[in-house]
């Protein structure tokens, strides 16, 4: 009772506190934007000068005339302590944290609802409607982001929001129609689970991806436009808003964005479930919670795997599109960028490995398969030192004499890319594998040509390994023209062997025999840090590449075509951009942190349950008690 | 004492992002301001022009991003050094400064053997040097093994107006996303969209890995 009073206290001091500092803002924002936009103003309202002969009526008429100047637009507002451009940058990049995470959770939702829907089996069902418990909140967040951006870039930007808008107002009804439409099937789906038949809701599902889709195509057009901009004059004038949609880096963009997003929102829902195991208190909800873990980690880690290929397809439009803006970005300005990506990367495929390892830990009977990790973490351990390598190294100027160069005279041979390619690969293949041993943890091959099966597998998979780091040695050989060829016969065997032995695989292992069950929730609570830390990586990563991204444009609004003339027009260093990702990450945690503690109200007991405060008076239909014991009545 | 979960969430979370601001921390820092035009008086002698012409290579001509001087080994394009002397010769019937001249508004006219051909035209945007900017960057690249011999009044058939010897004429500034014009053994695709596509990617392909062979940059602390 005690508590209940000091909670609405507290809450009506929160809430007074925050309506202070609303206004308070709102005071600030609009201050100083008022003295960034019109500078002209404190000339127009200076006191009238008195007319004192003919000087003074001179001074009148010029007065007069500059007070009759007609209104014009300001280029550039500027936003206190952390400019324009630091502002911008965090609000676009929360909306897409956030709108990724829209998007991300139906898809993955919809198949799970599917496999249930096609297995029969409830837990699936009751899974992806977990998955979905994320979405409303989420949506209300990403549409608020997604508003202020939209208000931002109206009041700091506003002469070349107007030209966006001049290119791509005939993008915008359709826009606001699909968003209409999102949010139909968004409610329909989430309220409506249980109360349709299943393909009908499998339907609104179905059709709740597919105007996400379109929603983030018709952004991405846009944004990709920015970079890589097409129909349009060198001065900037419409010649066809079809082109200027269709631009080199769209699709590109569409297709990395889609199997990044599902990676990162499987990421953040193994989070969630990471969170809800660790404040679980029975061993079915740790079950559950496990499962869901595993579950959203094993879709993230599936749509990470070949992500690296969608961002080599995009890399190659940028390039197509301009080599200055390709060279920028791989071997100048950006490179080093890189590096710091190839760390985030690495400690992913450590993380998702260690994670996988340590689930094997579930199943009975996992003992003959735990010798192989010892040798996979060697593997990924030696990759991951590669990678992160780089060409030049930062040095003394004594240090550099050394050498003989800034490249280490051995390890500098590790920062090029014929070792680059080839540890990205390795890297790859090496994850397939952990993923492969867990899946036939505790089973055992019953099929006549199990032998055979085998080693067909562990033959593909030494032969390509083989391969991939045959062509990385003779790289070093051969002239830059032959060099560049052989990063595609790389990628194409890795991905060769990832078919070919999961395709071996899911033939082996039809009807095998078990050497034990899973055990659900048995597995050490470290592995649930590693699936928060996994979520916080994908998203500094997508913070990093979203930069990255959009920094390569450097001094220019529209590649080539609109030039940024505001203050920020240069390209800030990278430890000035790591640190607004770092924030912009740990605000988007604080706030998915609200959005998993408003989800977890659903499945809080009633305030009366909780405190034992019954209603007085029951309604005359309502037996009294408790709603839970009504509840209990009721189904008894 | 145990500490509550959200406190080891939370610490989690700030330590991770601390590590990577601190990555962030621990690579070169450079921040590059966006270029200025450069102001060239009225004859200005040519030691003072090939002077100006290495600042434009190593800001906003971008040169020396790909371009090296004085290395060897696997380099991902023509190291520039001796290319003063290398220039009077190398494309039969062209002069040092018309040769140099075409490598800088036309680069896939000729390409070095054992080179992709990756270079952009520098009269156009992003870089967009001026007639005067890039007579300048040829006087800087005649005194890298020769001596520098253009005035701001030299003539080359890019800023003549006149027709190349045996050449295409001077390019014009392409349309948006044109920049990559095809070399001459795919120009017969190029009247088919989808080949001239596939080229494109191909091309494409070269650049990036030639570009990312010598990735993490040139710069050093």
């Amino acid at each position: 009772m005690t508590h209940a009073v000091v909670n609405r206290k507290l809450l009506v001091v929160v809430g007074m506190v925050l309506a202070i500092g609303l206004v308070a803002t709102a005071e600030i924002t609009a201050s100083s934007g008022a003295g960034g936009a019109y500078q002209e103003a404190p000339q127009t309202a200076a006191p009238p000068v008195q007319s004192q002969g003919v000087a003074g009526e001179k001074l009148d008429a010029e007065n007069k005339a500059r007070q009759s100047k007609p209104y014009e637009e300001a280029a550039y507002r500027t936003v206190p302590v952390v400019g324009s451009r630091v502002a911008i940058w965090a609000i676009a990049q929360l909306h897409l944290l956030f709108a990724a995470f829209v998007l991300a959770v139906p898809i993955f939702a919809f198949i799970v609802e599917a496999i249930g829907y096609k297995t029969g089996d409830i837990r699936y069902d009751r899974l992806a409607h977990e998955f979905t418990k994320l979405l409303s909140v989420s949506f209300s967040l990403t549409a608020t982001f997604g508003a202020a951006l939209t208000f931002m870039l109206i009041i700091l930007y506003p002469k070349f929001t107007n030209y966006m808008m001049s290119v791509f107002s005939p993008t915008f009804l359709p826009y606001v129609v699909l968003f209409f439409f999102e949010a139909f099937f968004l409610y329909t789906y989430y309220y409506g689970w249980g109360k349709f038949h299943p393909l009908v809701h499998l339907g609104l599902g179905l059709g709740l991806n597919i105007v996400g889709t379109a929603i983030m195509f018709i952004a991405n057009a846009w944004l990709t436009f920015m970079m890589s901009p097409r129909g349009v004059s060198d001065a900037g004038a419409v010649l066809s808003v079809r082109d200027a949609i269709f631009n080199y880096t769209w699709m590109p963009i569409n297709v990395h964005r889609v199997i990044a997003n599902v990676a990162f929102g499987g990421s953040v829902a193994a989070a969630y479930a990471a969170f809800k195991f660790l404040q679980a208190e029975t061993d079915e909800e740790r079950a559950h919670y496990d499962w869901m873990g595993y579950i959203g980690n094993f879709v993230a880690i599936s749509a990470f795997l070949p992500l690296p290929f969608a961002g080599y397809w995009l890399a190659k439009e940028i390039y197509a599109f301009s080599q200055t803006l390709g060279l920028t970005m791989m071997g100048g300005a950006f490179s080093w960028l890189f590096i710091i990506q190839a760390v985030l990367i690495g400690n992913l495929f450590l993380a998702a490995n260690y994670y996988l390892w340590l689930g094997m830990g579930r199943v009975e009977g996992v003992q003959p398969l735990q010798k192989f990790i010892k040798y996979l973490l060697i593997g990924i351990a030696l990759c991951f030192m590669v990678w992160a390598t780089p060409r030049s190294i930062i040095a003394t100027v004594s240090e550099i004499r050394a050498m003989g160069g800034s490249s280490h005279p051995i390890l500098g041979y590790l920062g090029v890319m014929s070792a680059k390619n080839t540890a990205v690969n390795i890297l790859i293949l090496t994850t397939f594998m952990s993923f492969l041993l867990y899946r036939r943890t505790g089973k055992v091959a019953t099929v006549a040509w199990a032998r055979k099966g085998h080693a067909a597998q562990l033959t593909i998979f030494a032969a390509v390994a083989i391969f991939v780091i045959f062509l990385g040695v003779y790289g070093y050989f051969v002239e830059a023209t032959v060099r560049i060829g052989l990063s595609v016969p790389q990628v194409l065997s890795v991905l060769f062997a990832m078919i070919a032995i999961t395709a071996i695989d899911v033939f082996l292992f039809r009807g095998a025999s078990r050497t034990g069950e899973v055990r659900w929730g048995r597995i050490p609570a470290i592995s649930q840090y590693v699936l928060i830390f996994i979520a916080v990586t994908f998203t500094w990563l997508m913070g990093l590449m979203g930069y990255v991204r959009s920094g390569l444009r450097q001094h220019w609004h529209v590649y080539g075509v609109i030039r940024d003339q505001s203050v920020d027009a240069f390209t800030p260093t990278l430890g000035f951009a790591t640190k607004v990702v770092s924030v912009t990450v740990l605000l988007f945690f604080l706030l998915i942190g609200i959005v998993f503690w408003i989800t977890s109200l659903h499945d809080r007991p009633d305030f009366g349950e909780r405190t034992g405060r019954h209603p007085k008076e029951v309604p005359p239909d309502l037996p009294p008690g408790t709603p839970a014991e009504r509840l209990k009545a009721r189904t008894s | 004492m145990r500490v509550p979960l959200m406190l080891r969430i939370g610490a989690l979370v700030l330590a991770t992002t601390g590590f990577y601001t601190y990555v962030g921390q621990m690579v070169p820092q450079k921040e590059v301001q966006p270029p200025r035009a450069t102001t060239l008086e009225a004859g200005i002698s040519t030691a003072d022009m090939a002077k100006i012409g290495r600042e434009i290579m190593e800001g906003k001509g971008i040169c020396l991003t790909c371009h090296t001087i004085g290395k060897s080994g696997a380099l991902r394009f023509p190291d520039l050094a001796g290319i003063g002397e290398r220039a009077k010769t190398r494309v039969p019937g062209l002069t040092d400064v018309e040769y140099l001249a075409q490598t800088l508004y036309e680069p896939t006219a000729f390409i070095v053997p054992g080179f992709p051909p990756a270079m952009p035209p520098v009269n156009q945007p992003p870089i967009g040097l001026t007639d005067q900017e890039i007579l300048c960057v040829i006087a800087a690249l005649q005194s890298l093994g020769g001596t520098p011999t253009v005035t701001l009044e030299t003539k080359h058939h890019y800023n003549s107006g006149a027709a190349a010897p045996g050449a295409k004429p001077a390019p014009a500034a392409a349309p948006k996303g044109s920049q990559l014009r095809p070399v001459p053994m795919l120009q017969p695709l190029a009247s088919h969209p989808v080949a001239a596509r596939l080229a494109v990617a191909h091309l494409a392909t070269a650049r990036l890995a030639v570009a990312r062979q010598g990735e993490g940059g040139e710069v050093t602390r």
